[in-house]
């Protein structure tokens, strides 16, 4: 019985990583760019939600399957997360009007547009991305690791380090770095923070959908599942202390971890008054990193 | 009774030693400047002082009630008032409006007798209804310093109150000082103007990379070797 | 020309017409329209209420709050739940319960989230939303996802002057709160400059804390009538997210933290959305237009409606225009300080 009972908890904790995995992708970008353009992105969830429709459209549109497929899902959505990031610039730069809640509002809108468009575009049916290229369960010791998940996994490790890479190897990285901590010094510096400003937004953008892909291979989702990622990724975030890169990784699988154990020990429905449980108890406690940068000054 | 009395104030971000061990008093009724390149902690020190920021450690007393680690809302209750270096104006609000909203916490039935006497003392009251986001900078200064007035707070910190204010403003402002000084208020100043601080500080407390250097009168200060360093930057010894 | 105070709802013979004008004609609706236009109304009345609650946090406060529908759904629940066969209150007596509900959830979540930028509190409520949407459908008292019914012993007309004087009383109170007392300008203060309200001694936490209370209590009491009204609710008719998005958008599009944006939005609004259904039957494409309207006004028109008005006081953005060039010296005051509580 204990044997079982251990073995349950296990794998509990194994499934969350693994899905903290994709959690800590989305995350990292919506991090950055938070700490770049200074805009809480309320269109976060919505990205993976359209990156999973596109998974879906790769097959029944190209033929081709959706892990294949990834790399076009990032410059297609970079693209449009570039063209998308100026206008956020310019209403958190305005001068007249509450320009960081302006620009809220303004990601708010957007996302309400995607959700609204996609909801009268595809109706309400739940779909999964369907790929062949990966499929079948790894069995280590009695327990379950769907290739999948693996996969999933494997692509947040992949992508989170190559963005870390970029972040602290090149020198538009330390430029984004120097912006995110003083962005009225890093203008006075040379560096072209609207510009910048845009290529972080657009490679948040790809990634987030890219892991849209795979969240949709893992579980079903309809258009109106953006609010629920967002979420999450605002849990993470929140966790780990707005702008702040390194904690989102711990926060990420803490939040898998989470949320499997909620679903598995207590029950599924209660997975979303726990996280926010748990997301009030620490804004409450305010730990250094959340209260550090929450606080005026 | 001193007006304000801070002892070994320290404060750091991260690494950085903003402000390094900072003591000194500041007698009812004294005007007193604080000087220093930039960078040398003046305007840390004064959100310390309004409890903007928290210290490191050390302590402040006010008006011999210590107030360290007091919030700054506390603090001002208690009888500071403050100006910003880069002007806070309620941009949504009117002049007046703003010179009201300044009253809330302290007298308010006679609050708007009281917003008219300031206008008409700094000479804005051509401007009273207009918002406060299309002042010009100098007349955002003005307003700035009049703001703090409203609650007729006992000890004034001024940072940089009269920077690119053209003359006649500045004048407004310093016989404003000097008015307020006979009734009774205390001064600090930060300045980078010299003429301005050789006119109305009676005392000046010179700083550098977080601490004081020296203090003394206007010439004192002007003849004293250290300060001199300080601003032209003589390599550390 | 100059830029008058753009928020100070003056009494003057021009602005009182035009309200009484107003007055007659909604005191007098049931009287000459059909019973569909008098429950369409009700609608306008009840999102006019709605929106002008959540401009109480979102503009006069200058802390956007995404969950606001909770309060909406705490009020809704509270009716349906003391209505029920067994408990039998009288409708009258639910609604100050929801209030008092709402007021201390509104509590609990504001006081360690206002002190934080507004980020967090929008994030915080938001996902107070969900939590409680997803609460709601899984408990038991509350109906789970069967939802509750209310007894349906009432007139249209009924509904439509409560909800009209609950909305009347929300404006009379908001007007006198904030547009004529001492805690008004508190209020605008911190919303203004957050840095300079604590200088001159304002404890700004418990100022917004009061708002958000405040803001809370009064959508409650139009979810309590509105669950009365439509006798049937669940978590996807009180609690969803969309409304709370309408509301957000109503201010926004009517003219935040101005005492008749809010009006102004949800009669447009509103309107405009039972136009559409009754023609297009569509609700997800009202989603779609409402997020393209609320980000195309954050871009274009950011004062709202009131600021096209050919009287309103507000001439700011005309000013701004052509006093660019002086202010550029001027590194401006929304860059550095209200980036602390943005």
């Amino acid at each position: 019985m204990v044997r079982v009972t251990m073995q349950l908890l296990i794998q509990t904790i194994i499934d969350g990583l693994l899905v903290g995995g994709l959690y800590v992708a989305i995350s990292i970008g919506f991090s950055l760019a938070f700490g770049v353009l200074d805009v809480v992105d309320f269109a976060v969830g919505e990205w993976v939600m359209l990156g999973a429709f596109m998974g879906v459209a790769s097959r029944a549109w190209f033929g081709i399957d959706p892990i294949a497929f990834l790399p076009a899902v990032f410059v297609i959505f970079a693209l449009i997360g570039f063209l998308v990031a100026p206008l956020i610039y310019r209403v958190r730069t305005s001068r007249y009007a509450r320009p960081a809640l302006m620009a809220l509002a303004f990601t708010f809108g957007i996302a309400m547009f995607a959700r609204g468009t996609m909801m009268t575009a595809v109706g309400f049916d739940p779909r999964t991305v369907d790929t062949d290229l990966v499929s079948g369960t790894l069995m280590i010791g009695g327990l379950h690791l769907p290739w999948l998940r693996l996969a999933g996994f494997l692509f947040a490790i992949l992508s989170t380090a190559l963005f870390m890479g970029f972040l602290f190897f090149t020198r538009t990285g330390l430029a984004v770095r120097a912006t995110a901590q003083n962005k009225r010094n890093a203008s006075l510096m040379g560096i072209d923070v609207k510009r910048l400003s845009a290529i972080v937004y657009a490679i948040y953008a790809g990634m987030t959908a890219m892991a849209g892909v795979l969240i949709g291979a893992i579980y079903s989702f309809t258009a109106q599942v953006g609010p629920q990622y967002s979420l999450l990724a605002f849990f993470v975030v929140v966790m780990a202390g707005l702008g702040s890169v390194g904690g989102v990784l711990v926060a990420g699988l803490f939040l898998g971890m989470l949320q499997a154990l909620v679903t598995v020990y207590i029950g599924a429905d209660y997975t979303l008054a726990i996280v926010f449980g748990v997301l009030f108890l620490i804004l409450l406690v305010s730990p250094q990193g959340v209260l550090r940068r929450g606080l005026a000054a | 009774m001193s007006a304000l009395a801070v002892s070994d104030l320290k404060r750091s971000f991260g690494g950085i030693k903003a402000v390094a061990g900072v003591s000194f008093d500041v007698g009812v009724k004294e005007i007193v400047g604080i000087i220093g390149p930039n960078g040398s902690g003046k305007s840390t020190l004064f959100n310390l002082l309004s409890g903007t920021i928290p210290p490191s450690s050390g302590t402040i007393r006010l008006l011999d009630k210590d107030v360290t680690h007091q919030p700054a809302y506390r603090i001002a209750r208690q009888g500071l008032g403050r100006t910003f270096q880069i002007p806070t104006p309620f941009i949504n609000m009117t002049v007046r409006e703003n010179l009201l909203a300044a009253a809330v916490e302290g007298e308010w039935r006679s609050a708007r007798s009281r917003a008219e006497e300031v206008l008409a003392a700094l000479e804005i009251s051509h401007i009273a209804d207009d918002l406060a986001s299309t002042l010009s900078g100098g007349q955002q200064r003005l307003l700035e310093f009049g703001r703090v007035q409203m609650r007729d707070p006992q000890i004034i910190l001024l940072d940089e109150v009269t920077a690119g204010v053209n003359p006649r403003l500045r004048q407004i402002i310093l016989g404003r000082v000097r008015d307020l000084q006979e009734r009774g208020k205390t001064f600090l100043v930060i300045e980078h103007d010299m003429e301005l601080v050789r006119t109305i500080c009676e005392r000046i407390i010179v700083m550098d990379a977080g601490e004081i250097v020296f203090e003394g009168t206007f010439e004192e200060v002007a003849r004293n070797e250290r300060v001199v360093d300080a601003y032209l930057g003589r390599p550390e010894t | 020309m100059r830029a008058r105070g753009a928020n100070s709802a003056r009494l003057t013979a021009r602005s009182v017409i035009p309200l009484v004008v107003v007055v007659v004609f909604l005191a007098t609706l049931p009287l000459w329209v059909d019973d569909y236009w008098v429950r369409v109304w009700t609608g306008v009345a009840m999102w006019a209420g709605l929106a002008a609650s959540w401009n109480i946090i979102g503009g006069y406060a200058g802390y956007i709050s995404f969950g606001h529908v909770a309060f909406f759904g705490i009020g809704a629940y509270a009716t349906a739940i003391l209505m029920q066969p067994g408990l039998d209150w009288n409708f009258f007596l639910t609604l100050p319960v929801g209030a008092v509900v709402a007021g201390v959830f509104a509590f609990i979540v504001g006081w360690p989230t206002l002190r934080l930028r507004g980020a967090y509190f929008a994030i915080a409520t938001w996902a107070l939303a969900e939590a409680l949407a997803q609460l709601v459908n899984t408990v038991d008292f509350t109906g789970g996802s069967f939802g509750l019914s209310t007894p349906g012993n009432a007139e249209t007309g009924f509904f439509y002057y409560a909800m009209l004087i609950a909305s009347a009383l929300i404006y009379l109170i908001i007007f006198a709160v904030f547009e004529r007392s001492r805690f008004g300008y508190k209020v605008k203060a911190v919303r203004d400059n957050e840095a300079a309200a604590q200088s001159l001694g304002i404890n700004t936490t418990s100022v917004k804390l009061q708002a958000f209370v405040m803001s809370a209590a009064l959508p409650a009491v139009l979810g309590g009538i509105n669950a009365y009204w439509i006798t049937f609710i669940n978590p996807q008719s009180v609690l969803a997210g969309d409304i709370t998005d309408q509301m957000v958008v109503m201010a926004l599009v009517g003219g935040l933290g101005h005492l008749w944006g809010p009006a102004i939005g949800a009669t447009v609004l509103y309107l405009s959305s039972t136009w559409l259904s009754a023609n297009f039957g569509s609700s997800t494409g009202y989603i779609a237009m409402i997020g393209a309207l609320l980000a195309l006004i954050v871009l274009f028109l950011p004062d709202g409606l009131v600021g096209l008005m050919p009287r309103a006081r507000n001439m700011r953005l005309v000013r701004q225009m052509l006093r660019l060039p002086d202010r550029r010296a001027d590194p401006g005051p929304d860059s550095d300080t209200s980036r602390e509580r943005s």
